[in-house]
């Protein structure tokens, strides 16, 4: 193994619509963004003394001075600024919505600039791909594509002083050491503050990349250890930060009504008497913008609706509830959640169709490998079994929201937005402006869990901004607004037959999935079944299937994106093929993942077999699996591995004869490589555990004739406090692995950790979510 | 012109429609934006204020049912000066917050709890935080807050950051 920090992603395992915020099409890896002395160039002409250094791309920044501070502040780069008072600014690039990035990368800056990290204050940096690159938070991303760059940035900084000092102070760089934001010359043991040398810095030559010294990360001071987040005292204090919390002289208020039969388009409705209530300023329809039942990041796709402008959330509020609006339903959907399951379960030992990918270069080919169908007839065991899972709502906490005015030609938006820039250009896109004139700012984020990847709510915002020009609008969506009108994690069913040789190895595995299309081709977003997932990738005879019903709801990608339902069914079903085996589920897991190697040798963004084997042996001690348990009690392992981390979880399990169940414990380990935060890294896990426990027992969102039958938290539960198992949580050293993102990798295995020690505990087995649909309730 | 007693300051509100929730109220007509709206039907918490102290949904109290009571929101928990209650300390301390879009809410449930209850037990902190939804899932994580704040009154030990620091 040659694992060394090479930040490499696999592009691959990413959904389409982040390859398209990549700008890339390739299927191999790719190396992750990294500063060079060309990319790193100077925006000068700024006062105070200071210059901007972009950080990506071309020049010609349209905001170039917009995060120009006062005089007292010399500015290194678009991530670093030294004021006189010695303190810090760090802009952190990428969107808060409370996965920690907004303390991970200045940390990274932070530890390579070798500064104290309380004389760092954090700000959120603008919306801008010529200083920053892409700017997302989504796929786990931020890190790994992040990292490398961050040090960078750190690093340079630190040479620009350390060069001022020397020219300053007359004293060869070579005998000039940092520490805790100083200087220090090493043999007289003298030391300056590096407010001392800042203006001086920011007229230095910008070192190029490959003369930066990095850190061994042994000398690491900051990362690796236990941070709190930055915007913790903001937030515990109620300072305004979130997308609502954004207030603008002379703005006013909206709602957005949209069909509750998805795609039904507003004809009428009652405008006299709306337009006569207290407080309601206007009252329209917005025409619908492409088709925005397909999830899309860029497009500007909106439905039709009724908007409703006030002069506060209240009366915008009352006047939506007495809307009355004939709608034309001729491109509605009328598809009913209840028929596709019974036309799925009636087909369950049918074939489907061959799943084909499409393979660079040659074409259209079956997903899969080998040839399953003879394993399975010359198997010594056939297990089969149909699983399925029901559409899911992201319902993050912060109803939608973005305030937006439209004046002199140009949109500007406040927006919680995880793909900023694509929410930027879609508006310029809807509005007919021109990039250029389209100017997003980024707030915090109350909760996106992928919700806020589509950009929905920020066109409708954009569209009642321009027939309001000149005054700012803050549209609000209500809760029934967001759970009837998301971009749904897809359900789906599956039919499996695996095969079982003599000594209980797992040699053939056949999957007929049953998902959506919304165009009569291709799956729906995140209905798309990948065959390098485990354990496909590493079982020899492979036959993947699928049937496409025809059927538009909205979908979109919820953390952990498919994995959030395969590893149900995977997990759950490979512990029934190690029941069947006669093998002891941890050994039959390891057994399957065979001899330590890279599931696909030639990229290294594939699983490595022998971390996976790690956290599974690893979270097998910790829980102490084997011993002996009450009766009515036991423990389930589950392991998926995704986003290029690599998480096992075993469940403490009791169930009591009235189906109550009680989790007691969970413990989980996790390889995500390097840890930056601790405490960020344990936060995303833990997050990941409840949340999966959550969807597990309660989540489920129907629809009939396109209607969707779920509004608001009470037919929609989530989990609460009193239901919230003991956690044990450990993280595996990083060894030579570059640091991953834990946010989506943490949920996907607990769903079968907890199903798969019910069959322990019970001997039921449970092939269905949620589970209080099976009469389990979560005690 | 009618008037609210918040954060032991007289608010003048303006003539208000009395069915305006007393959530859209501090949002909207006196800035307080950190009480936030999260489902408008008293089922996740995140609206959360005292009145006279005790921990209510704003999103189901029309502002017009109001008189003298006594309102406190997020903003008057820390005093005057600046600085914070235990509770928010331990917020900050174990790193409770995700998104942070709940906490508010849970901050004043908790504060409420610790009012009445400076040493409750693990069900007791269960049943008082059982109306506040954290969709980030920081559970774990407000109930050692909780402990460690109403340890911290008491004048015992306060976190022990140790657990698995610096090993990475």
């Amino acid at each position: 193994m040659n694992f060394k920090h090479t930040d490499t992603i696999n592009m691959a395992e990413l959904p389409a619509f982040f390859q398209d915020i990549l700008g890339k099409q390739d299927s191999g890896a790719i190396r992750a963004p990294e500063l060079n002395r060309r990319q790193f160039f100077k925006l000068s002409g700024v006062t105070g003394g200071g210059l901007i250094l972009g950080g990506f791309g071309v020049t010609g920044s349209r905001k170039a001075f917009a995060q120009q501070a006062d005089s007292d502040t010399s500015t290194l780069s678009a991530y670093v600024q030294i004021k006189t008072d010695g303190r810090i600014n760090i802009f952190s690039k990428n969107p808060e919505c409370g996965q920690g990035i907004k303390t991970g990368l200045p940390l990274i800056i932070a530890e390579e600039l070798d500064c104290a990290w309380e004389d760092v204050d954090v700000l959120q940096a603008d919306i801008d791909a010529t200083k920053y690159g892409v700017q997302f938070a989504g796929g786990s991303l931020s890190t790994p594509m992040n990292w490398m760059a961050m040090r960078q940035a750190g690093a340079t900084a630190r040479a620009m002083i350390l060069a001022a000092a020397s020219q300053q102070l007359g004293i060869a760089v070579t005998e000039l050491s940092t520490a805790d934001t100083k200087v220090i010359h090493v043999a007289s043991g003298r030391e300056w503050a590096y407010a001392d040398f800042a203006e001086l810095a920011a007229t230095m030559e910008v070192p190029a990349v490959e003369t930066l010294t990095l850190k061994n990360e042994s000398d690491f001071k900051l990362l690796g250890r236990r941070w709190t987040g930055v915007d913790n005292e903001a937030i515990v204090t109620g300072k305004p930060l979130f997308g609502a919390d954004t207030v603008l002289p002379n703005m006013v208020y909206a709602t957005y009504t949209k069909c509750p039969q998805i795609g039904g388009v507003p004809v009428s409705f009652n405008e006299d008497h709306i337009k006569s209530m207290p407080g309601v300023v206007d009252a329209f329809i917005i025409e619908q913008f492409d088709n925005p039942k397909m999830f899309g990041t860029g497009n500007g796709a909106i439905f039709a609706g009724v908007a409703v402008v006030a002069t506060s959330t209240w009366a915008a509020i009352k006047a939506k509830r007495e809307l009355e609006v004939n709608w034309d339903l001729s491109n509605a959907e009328t598809v009913s959640w209840d028929d596709l399951a019974a036309r799925a379960y009636a087909a369950s030992d049918q074939d489907g169709e061959e799943l084909m990918i499409n393979q660079r270069g040659g074409g259209q080919v079956s997903a899969g490998k080998g040839d399953a169908v003879a394993a399975l007839g010359s198997a010594a065991k056939v297990v089969k079994a149909f699983y399925e899972y029901p559409y899911v709502s992201h319902a993050q906490l912060e109803p939608e929201t973005t305030t937006a005015l439209f004046q002199d030609g140009k949109i500007e938006i406040w927006a919680p937005a995880q793909i900023p820039q694509g929410a930027e250009g879609g508006a310029a896109v809807l509005l007919g402006l021109t990039p250029e004139n389209s100017i997003l700012h980024q707030t915090r984020i109350g909760g996106g869990f992928g919700r806020k990847l589509a950009a929905d709510y920020v066109w409708e915002a954009a569209a009642i901004a321009r027939r309001m020009e000149g005054r700012p609008v803050k549209l609000q969506w209500t809760r029934e607004d967001d759970m009837m009108h998301d971009y749904y994690r897809p359900g789906g069913f599956h039919s499996y037959t695996a095969g079982l040789d003599q000594a209980g190895n797992l040699v053939a595995w056949q999957d007929h999935f049953f998902s959506h299309t919304g165009n009569g081709t291709g799956p729906m977003t995140s209905a798309d079944l990948n065959p390098s997932v485990f354990p496909m990738d590493v079982t020899p005879n492979v036959r993947l299937m699928q049937t496409l019903f025809d059927n538009a709801i909205p979908t979109g990608p919820m953390r952990a994106p498919s994995s959030n339902a395969f590893a149900f069914s995977f997990q759950s079903f490979m512990h029934e093929l190690a029941l069947a085996s006669g093998k002891d589920h941890v050994e039959f897991m390891l057994n399957t993942l065979g001899e330590p190697r890279l599931t696909n040798p030639e990229n290294p963004g594939s699983m490595h077999t022998g971390r996976a084997a790690g956290v599974i042996r690893t979270v097998a001690e910790r829980a102490g699996w084997g011993r002996e348990m009450p009766q009515g009690r036991a423990l389930g392992l589950s392991f998926y591995f995704c986003h290029s981390g690599y998480v096992a979880q075993i469940a403490d399990v009791e169930v009591s004869s009235n189906k109550n169940v009680r989790v007691h414990k969970v413990w989980a380990v996790a390889d995500f490589g390097l840890i930056h935060n601790l405490s960020a890294a344990e936060n995303q896990l833990e997050g990941g555990i409840i949340d999966g426990l959550s969807q597990l027992f309660y989540s489920k969102i129907t629809f009939n004739n396109g209607v969707i039958q779920q509004q608001n938290f009470h037919q929609y539960p989530l989990l609460r406090m009193p239901q919230t198992p003991e956690l044990d949580t450990w993280f595996m050293p990083p060894a030579e692995f570059p640091p991953t993102g834990g946010g989506e990798p943490s949920m996907p295995p607990l769903l079968a950790a907890v199903t798969n020690a019910i069959y322990s505990a019970t001997g039921e087995r449970i092939r269905k979510m949620p589970l209080s649909e099976s009469g389990y309730t979560l005690v | 012109m009618a008037t609210l007693q918040i954060n032991g300051q007289t608010m003048d509100i303006g003539e208000i429609d009395p069915s305006t929730p007393l959530l859209w109220v501090l949002r909207d007509e006196l800035g307080l934006l950190g009480t936030k709206y999260g489902c408008g039907i008293a089922q996740c918490g995140a609206c959360t204020v005292h009145l006279n102290g005790a921990p209510v949904r704003s999103c189901q109290i029309p502002v017009g049912n109001l008189s003298n009571e006594q309102i406190t929101t997020i903003e008057g928990l820390a005093a005057d000066g600046g600085a914070l209650t235990p509770l928010q300390q331990a917020w900050i301390e174990h790193d409770v917050p995700q998104c942070g879009y709940c906490q508010a809410g849970q901050l004043m449930s908790a504060t409420a709890l610790l009012r009445n209850n400076p040493n409750p037990s693990d069900a007791e902190i269960d049943a008082a935080m059982s109306g506040n939804i954290c969709r980030c899932a920081t559970y774990t994580r407000i109930k050692r807050a909780i402990k460690s704040a109403a340890d911290n009154m008491n004048g015992t030990a306060f976190y022990n950051a140790a657990e698995q620091g610096g090993q990475v």
